[in-house]
């Protein structure tokens, strides 16, 4: 029960943020905010057919990899997003943390791979991995405008809570409300919002 | 028993030898919209073995298995006429919507087939409604594949991104239209309503690009 109503809450969250990088895409013809409004979108969608699924089959999905696809959507979009904002040829930071990131990644991988898939987990860490560094090394650099460095933070919020909720769903099982798990993905869901703001700022500076 | 194959070839034919009186786009049309009917063919036989495979019932692979399966394989004979022949844009978006037609078209007819033909509201809901959801899917795709990305591996990532989104969306689709009364009915109304909001808000903007 807590599970729909945590997943309820998410959905209506992205939804809104969805309807705001949409219509100001639409306003401004704007590339940053048609790739923001792509990852919102994506991260909907498989959230959507996730409640969907468990609503009218009573269950979580048996192979859950079109769930999986969509998030890894959203992953690439965001990726794509600080990209677009901040070019790597102008990024300069040789920041260790950044280069450190695949790997924690991939250390993440396989203490999930005990419990979960092989393959939905290497993507994951390849492409966590990716986003993580893209992040860090524009978090860590100096020539960076403060607008940057905010959706950089913005970006590394949600990929540490994100691996929260996966290490928490490793650890504690159940549908309380004391599972941290819950807790973490509230979090998670207003962390969304962000985005928004920050997202703003880089593409008015 | 439903026999697919031999509505095919009994779809296929009159087709084929369209194809070989006509010529230019004409030829190139009849051409997309055989390669749906075809890959429409191929996905059943590929989403029963994977369903095979995987030992999940009928509702699980609707909703789990054969979206990804169909919309792979939608994309596999643009992606042939794209590496082979390079093509414009508008070539690209108009074949893409002729292959989406193809493939809604032949997966209509077994429908039919398979269920009947009397009840003509329940059949005009399911002709709209997944002939507009596979219009829909291909043209993202085909979209990612020309007006998003200009480098190659951008493009490609991208467009793997657009087909896990289509794939979330058709797997939606199949969820909602599964369910009887109002839920249906919404489930239905997406893709057009989709198409719709395409038409009004976005059409103009994309052919003012242009």
């Amino acid at each position: 029960m807590i599970e729909s109503f945590e997943n309820t809450f998410q959905i209506v969250v992205l939804l809104i943020c969805t309807n705001i990088a949409v219509f100001r895409a639409w306003k401004y013809k704007s590339r940053t905010w048609t790739l923001l409004s792509f990852f919102y979108g994506c991260f909907l969608l498989g959230d959507i057919y996730w409640l969907l699924y468990l609503v009218f089959m009573g269950q979580t999905p048996q192979i859950s990899v079109v769930s999986d696809l969509s998030w890894y959507a959203a992953i690439v979009f965001l990726y794509f997003l600080i990209r677009h904002i901040s070019p790597p040829e102008q990024v300069k930071s040789r920041s260790l943390l950044a280069w450190l990131s695949p790997g924690f990644a991939f250390v993440m991988a396989l203490y999930y791979m005990q419990r979960g898939e092989i393959v939905s987990n290497l993507i994951y860490a390849g492409l966590m991995g990716l986003l993580l560094h893209a992040s860090l090394s524009r978090l860590t650099d100096k020539g960076q405008t403060a607008p940057i460095r905010m959706v950089a933070g913005a970006v590394l919020t949600l990929c540490l809570l994100e691996y929260a909720l996966w290490t928490a769903s490793c650890i504690w099982e159940g549908d309380s409300p004391l599972n941290p798990y819950i807790w973490i993905d509230f979090l998670l869901s207003i962390s969304f919002l962000l985005l928004i703001p920050a997202t703003q700022k880089a593409v008015e500076t | 028993m439903t026999y697919i194959e031999n509505i095919y070839a009994c779809l296929a034919a009159p087709l084929l030898v369209a194809i070989l009186c006509m010529r230019r786009e004409g030829r190139r049309s009849l051409l997309f919209v055989l390669a749906g009917m075809t890959t429409c063919l191929l996905s059943a036989y590929v989403s029963t073995f994977v369903t095979g495979i995987a030992g999940v019932d009928r509702a699980t692979a609707s909703f789990e298995i054969t979206p990804v399966v169909e919309e792979l394989m939608k994309l596999l004979p643009m992606a042939f006429f794209l590496l082979i022949f390079e093509p414009e844009r508008e070539i690209t978006i108009g074949g893409t919507m002729m292959v989406s037609v193809g493939f809604a078209t032949f997966e209509n007819v077994c429908f039919l087939s398979s269920y009947g033909s009397s009840d003509l509201l329940r059949l005009l809901v399911r002709g709209f409604g997944t002939g507009a959801m596979h219009v829909v899917c291909g043209v993202v795709v085909a979209m990612g594949l020309y007006f998003l990305w200009n480098q190659t591996w951008l493009r490609t990532v991208g467009v793997f991104a657009l087909l896990c989104f289509v794939i979330t969306f058709h797997a939606i689709f199949n969820i909602l239209v599964s369910q009887s009364g109002f839920v249906f009915w919404i489930g239905s109304a997406i893709p057009l309503t989709v198409v719709l909001f395409y038409l009004i808000f976005l059409a103009p903007r994309v052919a003012s690009a242009r």
